[in-house]
C-alpha cells in the first residue's frame, strides 16, 4: 500500500520506546477480535476518556527536533494502515482532529472564518502583560481587560503583511481541514498606546534570565517591523488557546504519561496526511516544535488537545524573509544532493535553484505553482509521520484539498486584507493551480471510488472522487466483484464473476442479497493514466433493518 | 509488555466472556488505553535531548551573557586561541548603549585588556558615538623585511606592546552609508618577540630596514572614514562594500614617525543560482606618506599574508609602505551552512608607490570550506598554494572579506 513517495520513506525495526503502546496494540487486533464491531464505524474516538492531569511538559528545542529528526531517524517506519482511521477508511472526531470540510458542507463564509469566535478585536483596555517566549516572529503578550492573553506579532520590516497574511491564511485553511488552532486576527497598533502592566515580564534576550519588561523591549520589537503609511503597524494577534500549556506533540512515539495517546503519531492519520495539507501550502516548517500540547479540564478530569501552531512560515512567508527556494524542495540537509554539490565544485545544480519567480510585491514572499511537483516537496527536515504516509492517506487528505473551492481560497486569501491587490491576486492563482496539482498527484495514487451505498433491493450507487474533483476523466467503465463476509472468522467469498459496468452503479446477485450479514464489492476500474485505479476499493455492508450500511472501506 | 496488556485485559469487564473480545469499538479503544493507564511513566529526555535543550536554553547564554561572561576566541589576527574574562553590559541608558571590558591572554602568549563604551543607535540609528582604552601585548608579530622581495629565510619576530585609548563618532545619512571619524592616543612599544626559533627583529634588521625598531613614539592618530555597505545578506550573496580611510599619524615624541595613510578596499559579490554560488572579489589598495620629513615606522605599514589576504603565505608575510591585493573567490553550497570555495590571491607591498601595479605581484590560489549563517561565516578552513613559500593551511574563527 505504502507507494514511497519520493523514495525517502524509511522503514526501520521496531523501537523499542514503542513500549506500551505497541502490546496493547497488538491486544486490540486479537486475532478473537472482529473486523467490524456492532458500533462500527466510530466517528468519535474518546480519546478524553482518562484523566491526563499527570502530564508533565515537552517542550522540545530547534536544535534537537532538527538533529532527532536529521539523523536519528525516530519512530517506527512501517507499511501499516493508520491506526486511528475507522473502518471506512474515514478519521474519526478526537482531540487531533475534527472533521470539518472533509465531512460536511462548509460555506465560503465557513472556511474564511475559520476558528475565530468574534470578527475582530477591539484593543482598548489591554495591557502588555509579557514577552513572547518562542519564535522568531517579533512580538510580545497581551492581555484583555477580562485576563485573557493573546500574542502580539509584527512582520519583518523587509515584507509587510507577508508573515502575519500567511498565519491568516494557514490558520482558516487548517482549521478547515480539521485540526485545532487558535483564533487570529489582524488589526493596527500604534506602539505609542501601549501600557506594560506592572506583571509584565519576559526572558531577557540578552541572558535568558526573567526580568519585567520594559519600554524598550517593545521599541525593539517595533524597531524591526514594517511600519504602515500611517504610523501604525500591522499586527497579527493570536488568541492563547485554553487551558495549560504543555509543550509540543512530536510527529512519532506516543506522550508516555497521557493514557488517552495510544496510537503512535507516525502513524496518525491526521499527522501522515499533514504532509498532502503541506505540500499545498508550503508549510515546510510542519515539525514538532511548531506544535502545541493543551491539557484542558472539565468535570473534574483532564486531557491533551493537540494543536496545529505557528504557520508564519507557510506560502512564500519564511516569517521574518521571503520564504528560502530551498524551502519546500529539499531538506536543510540531504545527502546525494550535498554530496554531488562538493564533488562537482559545484557545477552540480539542484533543481531549485532554477526556479524564477515572478516579481511580486513583498508580502507574498516567494512562492510559485509551476514548478512545484507534490509528490517531491519536503518540509524543513524529515518527518516520521510524512515519511510513513502511505497511499490510502494520501489519497484521504487529497479529498479534503479538493473540496476547497476556488472561492474559498480567495475568500481566505482575502482575509490576509493584503493591501496589494496583486498579492491577493496572485496569491490566489498560485494556491488553486497548487491544489490542482495536489489533487490531482494524491487523489489518483489509489482507487477513488468513494461514497458507495447499497439499497435495500440491490442496487449500488458509488462515486468517483477523482473524476469529482476534476483531477481525471471518467474510467471506460468499472469492474465489480461481489462478495460474502463473514465477520466471525474474517473471511471473504466470492460470490459470481466480475461484473463490468459503465456507470458508477451496479446490482448485488440477489442470492448474496438473502444469504449473509455481511456482503461487499470490490471496485476496480483500468485507466491509462492512473494505473493506481486498477487496485481495487473494497466496501464492506451490513444488513439494517431497513437495508445495508456501509461497515467497511479499504483501499 | 504484551502480557501486562494482555492480563490488564482478560481482568477487566470482558473477563468472564468466552474470549477477551470487547463488545464494541468503543469499548476496545477503552481498553487499550485502560491499560496504558496502568503503565504511565515521566517522559525522561535522552543525553541528546538534554544536551541540545540546555546548549539552546543556557549555554548560548552563558557565551552571550550579560555580566562577567568568558572571553574567547581571538585577540588579534595570528595570536592563536584565546581565554580570559569579561564583563558586558548592553542595556546602558535605556538600552542605548553598552559597555564591554574584558581581559584575555591566548595560547601564543599574546595578552590584551580593553574597555569600550558604545552608542550605536543615537538619534534614531542616525549617530554612532564609541570611546575606548586598552592595552595589547602582541608577543610574536613576524617581520621578514620590507618590500615584496623579503624572504622568509630573513622572518623575524618582535613584541609590539601598546596603549591605547581614543574615541570615535560617525553618522549614518541612510542606513547603507557611514561618514565618521575617530581621535586616538597610541603609545606603541616594539620589543623582543616571544619566538625563540628566529631572530628579534632588533637583531636582524637595522633602523633602515625596520624604521622605527631602534626607537620608540607616541602617535596621536587623527581618522577619517567613509563607508558604503550594500552586502545582502552580512555573509554576503550580492551587493558590496566600499570602504575608504584616511588617517594621520602624529608623532607626538620624536616627530620622526609623522605619516599618513590611506586605505581603500572594495568589495563585489556576485550571486546566481538563487545565491547559492556567489563569485566574490576584493580589491584593496593602501598607501603612506612620510610627513614633516619622517618615515613610517614598519609597525604602522599595511602587510600581506596570513588568512585573510595572500592564503599562500605566513601570516604578515609582506610589509611595505603601500599595498595592494586582489582576491576572488568562488563559493558554493554544498549544504545550509556549509559552502565550498575556490581561491585566487595576488598582492604585493612595493616600496614606491609607482609600482603599485599589476607587475611582479605574488600569487596563490586554494580551496576551503565555510560553516555560515546569513550573519556570516562562523569557522573556515582555507588551504592555500601556488605561492613561492609552499602550502599554507588556515583554520579560522571568522570570514574572509
Amino acid at each position: 500500500m505504502r507507494t514511497g513517495f519520493s523514495g525517502f520513506a524509511r522503514f526501520a525495526a521496531v523501537r523499542a520506546g514503542a513500549g506500551v503502546v505497541v502490546a496493547v496494540m497488538l491486544v486490540a487486533t486479537d486475532a478473537a477480535a472482529p473486523r467490524f464491531y456492532p458500533d462500527d464505524p466510530i466517528w468519535t474516538d474518546d480519546d478524553r476518556a482518562f484523566d491526563a492531569s499527570g502530564v508533565g511538559t515537552i517542550e522540545d528545542s530547534n536544535g534537537y527536533d532538527f538533529v532527532a529528526n536529521t539523523f536519528s531517524n525516530p519512530g517506527e517506519r512501517r507499511d501499516v494502515r493508520a491506526p486511528n482511521v475507522n473502518t471506512v477508511d474515514e478519521l474519526p472526531d478526537s482531540s487531533w482532529f475534527t472533521n470539518r470540510i472533509g465531512r460536511r458542507p462548509m460555506s465560503v463564509a465557513d472556511v474564511v472564518r475559520g476558528p475565530d469566535q468574534r470578527d475582530g478585536v477591539d484593543m482598548a483596555g489591554w495591557v502588555v502583560s509579557g514577552g513572547k517566549s518562542s519564535g522568531v516572529q517579533p512580538g510580545f503578550r497581551m492581555t484583555d481587560s477580562s485576563g485573557q492573553t493573546y500574542q502580539i506579532e509584527v512582520d519583518p520590516s523587509s515584507n509587510p503583511e507577508m508573515a502575519s497574511g500567511a498565519e491568516m491564511i494557514g490558520t482558516a485553511l487548517y482549521h478547515a481541514i480539521g485540526y485545532s488552532v487558535v483564533e487570529v486576527y489582524l488589526t493596527e497598533l500604534d506602539p505609542k498606546t501601549l501600557v506594560i502592566a506592572d506583571t509584565a515580564m519576559m526572558r531577557d534576550p540578552l541572558n535568558g534570565k526573567r526580568r519585567r519588561v520594559r519600554p524598550r523591549d517593545l521599541e525593539l520589537v517595533f524597531e524591526r517591523a514594517a511600519r504602515q503609511p500611517n504610523g501604525r503597524y500591522r499586527v497579527l494577534v493570536s488568541r492563547f488557546a485554553s487551558g495549560r500549556p504543555i509543550g509540543n506533540f512530536r510527529y512519532y512515539g506516543t506522550r508516555p504519561d497521557d493514557p488517552n495517546d495510544v496510537v503512535a503519531h507516525e502513524h496518525r492519520r491526521e499527522l501522515r496526511g499533514a504532509r498532502v495539507f503541506g505540500a499545498w501550502l508550503n508549510h515546510d516548517d510542519s515539525r514538532g516544535v511548531n506544535s502545541l500540547d493543551m491539557l484542558e479540564a472539565a468535570g473534574g478530569r483532564s486531557w491533551v488537545k493537540h494543536y496545529m501552531f505557528d504557520f508564519g512560515s507557510i506560502l512564500g512567508s519564511g516569517t521574518v524573509f521571503a520564504q528560502r527556494h530551498r524551502a519546500g524542495n529539499e531538506y536543510i540537509f540531504e545527502q546525494r544532493p550535498g554530496w554531488l554539490t562538493l564533488a562537482t565544485l559545484g557545477f552540480y545544480i539542484r533543481p531549485w535553484m532554477r526556479i524564477d519567480y515572478p516579481d511580486m510585491p513583498p508580502s507574498v514572499g516567494r512562492i510559485e505553482a509551476e514548478v512545484f511537483d507534490p509528490q517531491q516537496w519536503r518540509p524543513e527536515y524529515p518527518n516520521p509521520a510524512f515519511d510513513n504516509m502511505r497511499s490510502d492517506d494520501a489519497f484521504w487528505a487529497a479529498r479534503i484539498v479538493s473540496r476547497f473551492t476556488d472561492e474559498m481560497i480567495r475568500g481566505v486569501v482575502a482575509k490576509a486584507q493584503y493591501s496589494d491587490p496583486k498579492a491577493t491576486e496572485y496569491l490566489g492563482d498560485v494556491m488553486i493551480k497548487r491544489r490542482d496539482k495536489v489533487v490531482k498527484a494524491f487523489i489518483n495514487v489509489v482507487s477513488p471510488v468513494v461514497d458507495a451505498g447499497l439499497d435495500a433491493d440491490g442496487t449500488l450507487r458509488f462515486a468517483n472522487a477523482a473524476v469529482d474533483a476534476r483531477a481525471a476523466t471518467p474510467p471506460a467503465g468499472y469492474t465489480l466483484q461481489w462478495f460474502a463476509f463473514d465477520n466471525a472468522t474474517d473471511t471473504r467469498r466470492d460470490v459470481g464473476d466480475p461484473v463490468q459496468v459503465t456507470s458508477p452503479e451496479g446490482r448485488a446477485p440477489a442470492e448474496l442479497l438473502t444469504g449473509s450479514d455481511f456482503i461487499g464489492v470490490r471496485v476496480s476500474a483500468a485507466h491509462p493514466d492512473h494505473p493506481g485505479w486498477s487496485s481495487p476499493a473494497s466496501f464492506t455492508f451490513r444488513r439494517a433493518a431497513t437495508g445495508w450500511d456501509l461497515v467497511g472501506v479499504e483501499r | 509488555m504484551l502480557l501486562v496488556a494482555f492480563c490488564l485485559l482478560s481482568s477487566g469487564k470482558w473477563s468472564g466472556a468466552q474470549t477477551n473480545t470487547p463488545p464494541t469499538r468503543a469499548d476496545a479503544l477503552h481498553a487499550e488505553r485502560a491499560a496504558k493507564a496502568q503503565a504511565l511513566a515521566p517522559h525522561h529526555p535522552n543525553a541528546l535531548e538534554s544536551g541540545l535543550n540546555f546548549f539552546e536554553d543556557r549555554a548560548v547564554f552563558i557565551l552571550d551573557r550579560e555580566g562577567f561572561y568568558p572571553k574567547l576566541g581571538s585577540i588579534t589576527v595570528g595570536s592563536g586561541f584565546a581565554y580570559g574574562l569579561g564583563f558586558r553590559d548592553r542595556d546602558l541608558l535605556n538600552n542605548y548603549g553598552a559597555v564591554d571590558m574584558w581581559v584575555a591572554g591566548s595560547t601564543r602568549g599574546y595578552f590584551a585588556a580593553e574597555g569600550r563604551v558604545r552608542f550605536p543607535e543615537l538619534a534614531h540609528k542616525r549617530l554612532l558615538v564609541e570611546g575606548w582604552a586598552g592595552r595589547r601585548d602582541y608577543a610574536g608579530e613576524y617581520f621578514y623585511g620590507l618590500g615584496t622581495d623579503s624572504q622568509r629565510a630573513d622572518q623575524s619576530d618582535y613584541g609590539l606592546r601598546t596603549t591605547v585609548f581614543g574615541g570615535s563618532a560617525g553618522v549614518r545619512p541612510f542606513s547603507k552609508l557611514i561618514v565618521g571619524g575617530s581621535l586616538e592616543y597610541l603609545h606603541p612599544s616594539v620589543g623582543r618577540g616571544n619566538d625563540d626559533s628566529v631572530p628579534d627583529v632588533e637583531d636582524a634588521f637595522g633602523e633602515a630596514e625596520a624604521p622605527g625598531v631602534s626607537q620608540r613614539a607616541d602617535f596621536l592618530r587623527t581618522h577619517g572614514y567613509v563607508e558604503l555597505d550594500y552586502r545582502q545578506p552580512r555573509y554576503p550573496r550580492q551587493g558590496g562594500f566600499v570602504r575608504a580611510d584616511v588617517s594621520h599619524y602624529e608623532d607626538r615624541t620624536t616627530g620622526s614617525y609623522t605619516f599618513n595613510r590611506y586605505d581603500f578596499d572594495v568589495r563585489q559579490f556576485v550571486g546566481f543560482f538563487a545565491g547559492r554560488r556567489v563569485l566574490g572579489l576584493r580589491g584593496f589598495v593602501s598607501t603612506t606618506d612620510e610627513r614633516e620629513g619622517g618615515v613610517v615606522p614598519f609597525y604602522g605599514m599595511p602587510t600581506l599574508g596570513g588568512n585573510d589576504t595572500l592564503r599562500g603565505f605566513r601570516m604578515y608575510r609582506f610589509r611595505g609602505p603601500h599595498a595592494l591585493l586582489l582576491q576572488a573567490e568562488y563559493r558554493w553550497e554544498i549544504w545550509s551552512g556549509l559552502d565550498g570555495a575556490l581561491f585566487y590571491d595576488a598582492g604585493k607591498t612595493p616600496l614606491e608607490r609607482s609600482d603599485l601595479n599589476f607587475d611582479g605581484l605574488e600569487r596563490d590560489y586554494g580551496f576551503g570550506f565555510r560553516f555560515n549563517t546569513d550573519n556570516g561565516i562562523i569557522f573556515r578552513a582555507d588551504a592555500g598554494f601556488g605561492s613561492r613559500d609552499g602550502p599554507h593551511l588556515y583554520l579560522v574563527w571568522g570570514g574572509v572579506f
